[in-house]
């Protein structure tokens, strides 16, 4: 089969060709008037690409003034002189598509979509239902701000007489009576200063470790679960960077029991976590 | 809509001007050469050189064979379209901020600057269409000057009746253009805030002022009344009624001066339409990155171009819904 030797097979008819040659062009003419056209070209991977267009032609007839048929023919001058016909690219491009629907509540249209779309926006909206509550007297305002602020311990603990305390507490600033001035921390039969920093928290003094050398990227839920094995949880606090939400690196672990409190001392001072050696320590009066 | 971007320009836009059939679009700019494109595709048709500074104004003659140009360089050009040629060169004291072609393109005005002890001036040119378009008159057949303010944008009115002229306070006055009186002259904007643009309706029986005051007015030629006021939040370079739909279009944005502390959004870099009639904002076209200083409006309704502070002209030609939008009772009208 000698004739067959020599000729290549069907399938790799276009290897034997030269590589870079492309076929050439077809168009076939469908019976419904258009065109198909078969092209081939290189992509940028210089792989064959073959490109099927199927075109059907509208001729749109345009009636136009002479003088503007005839402005068509006009030679290029200037800076274009010489150059091709049709748009150059460094001269003109298109622009992105602009949905214009003229309306006529445009006003509030406009308004509705930046709330929408405005990061701002939504984050108001968030913020919208959300009152300020005081944690000691459960007023409109911030903690900081409560006029109880110095009288009275957090809302969980009963509150017994605001009004009572107020007045105590005005008495002392006058000086009870006496000529002397009393210091803040001595008001009020001499409480200890820590108290109106701690609150309820100042028994608790005992039995809170305070864990060093934490990870930045600590959760609350993390260091709970982690320290919730040794005995009841009552409070983690996780000192956190203000603007960037990241943790400082030092916590505060409370326990209910101090018994706990040292057995998770003594267990997890030295613990890996997150990259880290933890240090823990009893937390000291911070007066 | 898709808007074709035109960047011929290296510097701020100063004017864009269609052709009376629309199939060309002239800019000019801070740099020194005016550019004509092909509205329809945005491919630039050529340039004509030779101005020596900033161009503030250009406009076509309705027969769209010769350009004209002011500049600071204190000249006013008149240019072959066709071949790119500058034909003539008119100086001037100081430096021209507006030209207008008069209807029948017999006449060409020249708002000149007020500087250097030189008052500001509306000098009238005649203009010939003669074979060899270099033969033009040298000196003005007319000039105004205007003593008490200086005008900033001029134009003719229908039939070349009047010469409109908005100045730098804020009034807009009618001169005749045979004797060169001023016939009367209204404080239509507030005072001491510069009207910036000054652009009339195809049949030039009523026009549109832009002005520094936040406002746009549309008024009549014959007798300077106020028909409509337009108002915006931002102060307006310019304005310009669109033919076909009953809408004006304002543009403006913050100062050239104020631009680098502000984001675009705050800008307000955008393209606003206004019903012409009901004084309503019906939408806003954004795109520019800085403050719009020229609109043109396709002379058939069916585009329009913005030229901005940021050296680009865009060319927006409506889509359907642009056409479909109407208010209530024009459906109503249209029905009955």
């Amino acid at each position: 089969m000698s004739r067959l030797g020599n000729r290549a097979d069907w399938a790799d008819d276009e290897e034997f060709d030269d590589p870079s040659a492309l076929p050439a062009q077809q168009v076939i003419t469908n019976k419904d008037g258009t065109k198909t056209v078969i092209s081939y070209r290189f992509n940028d991977e210089n792989k064959k690409v073959k490109v099927t267009r199927r075109i059907k032609t509208t001729v749109v007839r345009e009636n136009v003034n002479p003088q503007v048929a005839e402005r068509r023919s006009w030679a290029k001058f200037g800076l274009e002189k010489g150059h091709a016909a049709g748009p150059s690219f460094d001269t003109t491009s298109v622009g992105e598509n602009i949905i214009f629907r003229p309306s006529i509540n445009w006003k509030a249209q406009a308004k509705e979509a930046e709330k929408d779309g405005g990061e701002k926006g939504s984050m108001k909206d968030q913020l919208k239902d959300k009152k300020v509550k005081c944690r000691i007297c459960s007023g409109e305002h911030f903690t900081a701000r409560c006029p109880f602020k110095d009288t009275m311990a957090p809302v969980e603990e009963p509150t017994s007489g605001a009004g009572g305390d107020a007045d105590e507490d005005k008495a002392g600033a006058l000086g009870s009576g006496s000529s002397s001035y009393v210091p803040p921390h001595l008001r009020k039969g001499g409480a200890g200063g820590g108290e109106k920093m701690g609150g309820r928290f100042e028994k608790d003094d005992l039995a809170t470790l305070r864990v060093t050398n934490v990870s930045e990227l600590a959760e609350e839920q993390e260091l709970r679960d982690l320290f919730e094995r040794f005995g009841r949880v009552t409070r983690v606090f996780l000192a956190r960077d203000r603007e960037t939400q990241r943790a400082k690196g030092f916590a505060f672990i409370s326990y209910a029991d101090r018994g706990d409190a040292a057995l998770a001392c003594e267990k997890v001072d030295g613990f890996g976590y997150r990259h880290l050696i933890l240090r823990v320590e009893f937390a000291k009066r911070s007066t | 809509m898709r808007p074709i971007l035109l960047s011929g320009h290296e510097r701020s836009l100063n004017q864009i001007k269609f052709n009376r059939d629309g199939d060309l679009l002239f800019s000019v700019a801070k740099d020194k050469i005016v550019c004509a494109w092909w509205s329809a595709n945005g491919e630039r048709l050529g340039t004509y050189n030779g101005h020596q500074g900033a161009i503030w104004t250009v406009d076509v003659s309705p027969n769209t064979v010769i350009l004209a140009t002011g500049s600071a360089d204190n000249t006013v050009r008149l240019w072959n379209i066709k071949t790119g040629e500058c034909v003539k060169v008119w100086d001037f004291p100081t430096a021209v901020k507006r030209v207008a072609f008069s209807p029948d393109g017999s006449k060409l005005l020249a708002v000149t600057e007020k500087r250097m002890g030189f008052l500001g001036t509306i000098a009238v040119l005649d203009i010939a269409y003669g074979d060899n378009l270099n033969e033009q008159a040298d000196e003005p057949s007319l000039r105004i000057t205007c003593t008490e303010s200086k005008a900033t944008v001029a134009g003719w009115s229908f039939l070349a009746k009047y010469i409109i002229a908005g100045h730098e306070d804020g009034s807009v006055s009618q001169y005749d253009p045979k004797s060169g009186e001023q016939v009367e002259n209204i404080q239509a904007h507030e005072f001491d805030h510069q009207i910036n643009d000054l652009q009339f309706s195809p049949d030039r029986t009523h026009f549109i002022t832009a002005s520094k005051d936040k406002s746009a007015k549309l008024m009549s030629a014959r007798n300077l009344a106020i028909l409509k006021t337009y108002t915006s939040d931002t102060p307006l370079n310019t304005a310009t009624i669109t033919s076909k739909k009953d809408y004006v279009i304002l543009g403006g944005g913050q100062a050239a001066m104020d631009v680098t502390t502000t984001s675009a959004r705050q800008g307000k870099f955008e393209a606003r339409f206004y019903h012409k009639v009901f004084e309503d904002e019906i939408g806003r076209v954004r795109g520019h990155f800085g403050p719009l200083n020229t609109i043109d409006i396709h002379p058939a309704g069916t585009a329009y171009a913005s030229g901005g502070e940021d050296g680009y002209v865009r060319v927006h030609h409506f889509d359907k819904g642009y056409f479909d939008f109407m208010y209530e009772v024009e459906r109503e009208q249209l029905r009955k």
